[in-house]
């Protein structure tokens, strides 16, 4: 018998394969697809103190093996998704493993936010922190890009909560190991790696970018290669479980994610394509596992021969 | 669920609108009109995401129709899909159009596949009734045949005069209220977003109501990615308005729900 269970220190998960923050929305909208409580967890879309529009739009954009995003965070704000029916509660009656994204405008935001959960947890098996927005305090630089500020943010997520906290790596940064060996240093358990790369598409005969926000987070298998290395450099910079992501599509994608070192992965733009994904990740590393003769998943971890 | 949709037939309607025939039973059986399907066009390589189209038609012997222009990489791509070829089908998707009662005259309103969008309405309606279709030439102007033998008036407006009424859509709207004054009317828009903004904009200024088809390029289909919104009324909010995802509480939205900017 294969054993998918993996062990990420603070969670225990029965597969390692996860929904990527915002392409899984909250959950209830796939619930018709298939049992949610059949993934490793569900990261739900970010959350925020208050409810937010998001951008204008247009909001996405299709590329070469791929989409940009400018969504803005649209979200229903802590309170609204702790208490309205299709969230939270909805979430704990599925049964599933949840992972709150959380963000914030300030840092105080995040702590709120972090502090909001935490009085509320039941059912929430940990917090990922989105450090890739903005700063509006900081005039808008993301704080995913600054070590100081991103090392705030953490240490003020884990000074308002006991739960495991992820931070959630942007790989718009020059040596995103830096950022990842700060996370672990500022008590973060896990880091999850990559949110979108910064990208840019223009409509040539409008001469208009494409998205309404000019730039956007470029998704979906054109970055898988990106990804995976910096999960490789990661692996080897800090001792704290990895969540890899960027471009999973299949089982073996995954199984490439953690022979770089993830120890879990998450699908995130191929359940736009095909909402099944997620499933069929999971049936992917089991045939995987079963054609290398392999018992337990987390034989793959790092397993890579350089 | 996804389901497997073998393309049956796949030819031109008119000009650059193609008319696809897909047999998925398990979708044709649930699809009410103004619904729509999220296809994954087999073959599309690179360009990876499905693509909506509204669903023109469905035959109790589990056949799908959908009427497409050819404007992109995409639809390129499905237009030389020849039958046989299997494509991956989501759907019946989004919210659909009521119908109305018997004693009710259905006016359509549409623009560009809008009267694909709407065939199905048309022809499900107890009382027949009026399809205003308004579009840049005679070329554009697609389904008024199919129209006539649902039973339905068709009446043109094009921009350049070529057919009909030289002018736009909505002031055909005019004459059919001015027509009809006592009797009680149904409408329904689903066309270009300016359309549906200006027609939206007479019907509650007018003290009427309608459903408008409000649909924004999409992505996952199902409510889960926000890609797709438009601005509806919202008092609890401080601007009075919020973003809703047309794939999910759309396409079809109440006229009188819609946020019209200038009025605000
Ligand atoms: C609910 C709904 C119903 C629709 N019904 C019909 C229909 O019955 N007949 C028809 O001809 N067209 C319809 N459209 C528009 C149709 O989806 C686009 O024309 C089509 O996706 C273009 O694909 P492409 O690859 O050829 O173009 P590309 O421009 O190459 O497409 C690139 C990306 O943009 C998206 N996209 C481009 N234009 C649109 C658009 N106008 N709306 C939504 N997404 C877009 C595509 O899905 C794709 O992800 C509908 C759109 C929606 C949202
Ligand atoms: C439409 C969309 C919305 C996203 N929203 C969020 C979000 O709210 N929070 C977050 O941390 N990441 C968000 N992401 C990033 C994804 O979680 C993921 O890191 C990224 O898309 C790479 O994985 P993929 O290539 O499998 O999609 C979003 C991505 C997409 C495509
Ligand atoms: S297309 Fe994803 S929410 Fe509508």
């Amino acid at each position: 018998m294969t054993d998918l269970s993996i062990d990420l220190g603070k969670i225990q998960l029965k597969n390692p394969v996860m929904t990527a923050s915002g392409t899984f929305g909250y959950g209830v909208e796939y619930a018709d697809f298939f049992p949610l409580d059949q993934l490793g967890a569900v990261v739900v879309k970010g959350i925020r103190m208050e409810p937010s529009h998001g951008n204008p739009t247009p909001r996405v954009a299709e590329v070469s093996s791929g989409m940009l995003n400018a969504i803005g965070l649209q979200g229903p704000g802590v309170e609204k998704f702790l208490h309205g029916e299709e969230y939270m509660p909805f979430l704990r009656r599925s049964g599933a493993t949840v992972i709150v994204n959380i963000w914030g405008k300030t840092v105080e935001e995040y702590r709120e936010v972090a502090a909001a959960l935490d009085a509320d947890r039941e059912g929430i098996a940990a917090l990922e922190i989105n450090i890739s927005c903005p700063n509006v305090k900081e005039g808008g630089v993301a704080f995913g890009t600054d070590i100081n500020l991103a090392s705030q943010v953490i240490s003020a997520v884990r000074g308002a909560t006991s739960l495991p906290i992820i931070t959630k790596l942007s790989p718009n940064v020059t040596s995103i190991a830096d950022f990842a060996r700060a996370a672990e240093a500022c008590g973060s358990d896990m880091v999850s790696l990559i949110n979108t790369i910064t990208g840019m598409a223009i409509d040539v005969r409008t001469r208009r970018p494409k998205i309404a926000n000019v730039t956007g987070g470029l998704s979906g298998p054109a970055i898988k290669p990106v990804a995976v290395r910096m999960v490789y450099q990661v692996y080897k910079a800090v001792k704290i479980p990895i969540i890899g992501m960027g471009g999973i599509m299949t089982g073996e994608d995954a199984v490439e994610f953690m022979l770089a070192g993830a120890s879990a992965v998450a699908v995130g733009t191929a359940i736009f394509i095909d909402p099944m994904a997620p499933i069929k990740v999971i049936a992917g590393i089991r045939e995987y596992m079963d054609e290398f003769g392999i018992k337990q998943v987390s034989e793959l971890i790092g397993a890579v021969k350089v | 669920m996804p389901q497997h949709g073998e393309i049956i037939s796949n030819e031109i309607l008119k000009d650059s609108y193609r008319k696809v025939v897909f047999y998925v039973p398990d979708i044709a059986a649930k699809t009410q009109p103004g619904q729509f399907v999220h296809v994954k066009i087999a073959n599309l390589r690179d360009r990876i995401l499905r693509r909506p189209f509204s669903i023109c038609n469905v035959t109790p012997d589990g056949m799908l129709t959908v009427v497409y222009k050819v404007v992109g990489s995409g639809t390129e791509i499905l237009a030389e899909l020849p039958p046989g070829t299997v494509c991956d089908l989501m759907g019946p998707l989004g919210n659909p159009f009521t119908i109305g009662d018997d004693d009710e005259l259905p006016v359509i309103v549409a623009g560009g596949y809008g009267s694909a969008a709407t065939y199905l309405l048309a022809q499900r309606s107890p009382a027949k009734g009026i399809l205003l279709l308004g579009a840049r030439s005679s070329d554009d102007l697609i389904l008024t045949e199919e129209f006539k033998s649902a039973g339905f008036e068709v009446r043109i407006a094009t921009n350049d005069g070529s057919v009909g009424h030289h002018g736009l859509v909505t002031e055909l709207v005019a004459d059919v209220m001015r027509e009809n004054p006592k009797r009680k009317m149904r409408f329904y828009g689903c066309g270009p977003f300016g359309m549906l903004m200006a027609l939206g904009k007479m019907l509650t200024r007018g003290g009427m109501d309608g459903e408008l088809s409000l649909d924004h390029l999409m992505c996952c289909g199902v409510g889960a990615c926000f890609a797709c919104v438009v601005k509806v009324k919202d008092e609890s909010n401080a601007d009075g308005w919020r973003y809703a995802r047309t794939c999910k509480e759309g396409p079809v939205f109440q006229a009188h729900k819609v946020y019209y900017p200038e009025e605000n």
